[in-house]
């Protein structure tokens, strides 16, 4: 998977390059919109990392540009203005996702990998990881033969983690998917829900399967 | 008083006493000729040819001045009344908008013009604020990004020792915090700007209300605090959904947060004199009197010592003030310290739209 970050901020430009690579993605920088624009010409990308502010041409020329000429990469806008009217202008223009900054990298990285996930990938109506079953079509849950009772909202925080399993999934990005906030609330809401679903889904079993990572979000997966 | 009916005094006086003068020179003057005339007993005749005069030409022509008096100073005044009326409208957001002038170059014409002036000044002054406040908190977000980032960055580093991913783990939840102070402050910039524009849709405010309850008996169950949802009528309202969203759960995470263990928080949802209102009251230390007027206020947080434990970003209530304003609503809060807060929320309703009868068969 071949990423293109455009970022001015060169300090950004650097963590988010790293992060991304930490993932196993291949990312090439460009610190200006012409620039982007000429290698976006040249070089096919799975997806595009786009920040609105850039010197000269702005992000969202770039975007348009890009659509005009039927380039159709899905591309994540990142803005340090950050308001709703900017997000919907954002995706007006042809953008598949849009981040306001300061924003959290798991965020970014979690946002990037559904931009550039393949459809078809993930398509089974049965997810599972260790002995945890959910099926998305009747929403039975079922760690080995117990059976699980869970609240629409638990089901949906559950399938969210469950579709990324094995990775660490941001507080922001959930509580944009399950609960369709794209504010940050600033409440503990995730938390409690996170602990919440732990009781229900691992207190009584041996292997731990939700874990939090301190500072950064949660991850579901079978090893520590 | 009025200056109206102080000039109305000072004319009536300044009349009686000219009548007085006439009056007095009149009778000089009678007198005069009726000892030239050698009449008898001429004082009195004088006295009540004199006193006969003021009253039947001298006291009409009084009130006759008066009058017209009167007139002139309502006249002279309209003016004054006007603009009292124009300028009791003007707020911090119409200060654009000039007071109405006559143009004819009189003084209250001048004195509008001077104030008008005064107004594009203040005007000025307010946005230059504003100004200063979007630009500050877009410019906090550049390095707010690279320290979150850069701190994440390290976090993910495997050969940090336990006390050093947790020092990077406590300084990223404090810049999530400035980051969160950053966006609400962004927010009410912007609004205060008018640049936030609400997407206002038919609502049904009901269902959000119901969401909401069941997200706050998660929140409250930590501190084993009882949540309550005492009827909630079916609702529409005309509203930005995901504003309205956000002011509920504001609301609700401030009736847990400052709440009691074993506590209580009541909601409750009904349509009142044309309005949907939306109460939700908690129990709690409450908020002293002194502090209740302006717990709206950006950042203020009253004696400090009342909320040592809770943490926010101090924008919350200002936040939800907003909101409920640009909704065209009312929001009250009511406090009896260590009993029960109650926030009450009022938005108009949506306007009903009638069946339509014509395409039934």
């Amino acid at each position: 998977m071949r990423v293109l970050v455009v970022e001015d901020e060169k300090k950004t430009a650097s963590f988010v390059r790293k992060a991304l690579q930490a993932e196993g993605f291949a990312v090439d920088v460009c610190h200006n919109g012409d620039d982007a624009l000429a290698v976006a010409r040249t070089t096919p990308f799975d997806g595009i990392v786009l920040d609105i502010m850039l010197p000269g041409r702005d992000g969202l020329s770039v975007l348009r540009q890009l659509r005009e000429r039927k380039n159709t990469t899905p591309v994540l806008l990142l803005s340090a203005r950050g308001e709703v009217n900017e997000r919907v202008e954002g995706l007006n223009a042809g953008a598949d996702d849009y981040l306001p900054k300061p924003f959290e990298l798991v965020e970014l990285v979690a946002r990037v990998r559904a931009l550039t996930r393949r459809s078809g990938e993930n398509k089974s109506t049965v997810l599972r990881i260790a002995d945890l079953t959910l099926d998305t079509v009747t929403h039975r849950a079922q760690r080995g033969e117990t059976e699980i009772e869970l609240t629409v909202r638990e089901y949906r925080l559950l399938e969210f983690l469950m579709r990324d399993a094995g990775r660490i999934c941001g507080r922001m990005m959930i509580l944009e998917k399950v609960w369709d906030y794209n504010f940050d609330p600033g409440t503990n809401l995730v938390d409690v829900y996170i602990r919440r679903l732990r009781e229900k889904i691992d207190a009584n079993f041996e292997i731990k399967l939700l874990h939090t990572v301190r500072g950064t979000g949660y991850v579901l997966k079978e090893t520590p | 008083m009025t200056i109206r009916a102080r000039l109305i005094f000072w004319y009536a006086g300044i009349l009686t006493v000219s009548l007085l003068v006439i009056g007095f020179g009149t009778y000089q003057e009678i007198l005069e000729r009726f000892h030239h005339e050698h009449r008898r007993e001429p004082t009195e005749h004088a006295l009540a040819e004199t006193s006969e005069m003021v009253f039947q030409v001298g006291l009409p022509a009084i009130l006759l001045g008066l009058l017209g008096g009167w007139w002139l100073t309502r006249r002279a005044l309209a003016p004054v009344t006007e603009l009292t009326e124009a300028i009791k409208k003007i707020h911090e957001r119409n200060l654009r908008d000039p007071l109405p002038r006559t143009k004819n170059g009189d003084e209250l014409d001048r004195l509008t013009e001077v104030f008008n002036g005064m107004l594009a000044r203040l005007d000025d002054s307010f946005n230059r604020t504003h100004e200063f406040t979007l630009h500050a908190s877009h410019e906090l977000k550049t390095p707010l990004t690279v320290l979150c980032g850069e701190t994440e960055t390290a976090l993910r580093d495997e050969s940090l020792s336990v006390a050093e991913r947790e020092r990077a783990a406590s300084q990223l939840d404090e810049l999530r915090r400035l980051a969160r102070i950053v966006y609400g402050l962004t927010l009410l910039a912007k609004a205060d700007a008018g640049q936030v524009a609400l997407k206002l849709e038919p609502v049904r405010f009901d269902e959000l209300v119901r969401d909401n309850f069941a997200d706050a008996q998660i929140l409250a169950e930590p501190q084993g605090i009882r949540v309550e949802l005492k009827g909630c009528e079916e609702i529409t309202v005309s509203g930005d959904r995901h504003r309205l969203r956000q002011l509920l759960l504001n609301l609700a995470d401030n009736a847990v947060k400052y709440n009691q263990p074993q506590g209580q928080v009541t909601m409750s949802l009904r349509r009142a004199d044309g309005a949907a209102e939306f109460t939700i009251a908690n129990t709690g230390a409450g908020i002293p009197p002194e502090v209740l007027p302006r717990v709206f206020d950006r950042f203020y947080r009253g004696d400090p010592s009342h909320s040592p434990t809770v943490d926010g970003c101090g924008l919350g209530l200002s936040i939800a003030k907003w909101i409920v304003s640009a909704h065209n609503g009312t929001i009250k809060i009511e406090s009896m310290p260590d009993k029960i807060t109650t926030v009450t929320i009022r938005l108009p309703l949506a306007q009903e739209n009638k069946p339509h009868y014509e395409d039934m068969h």
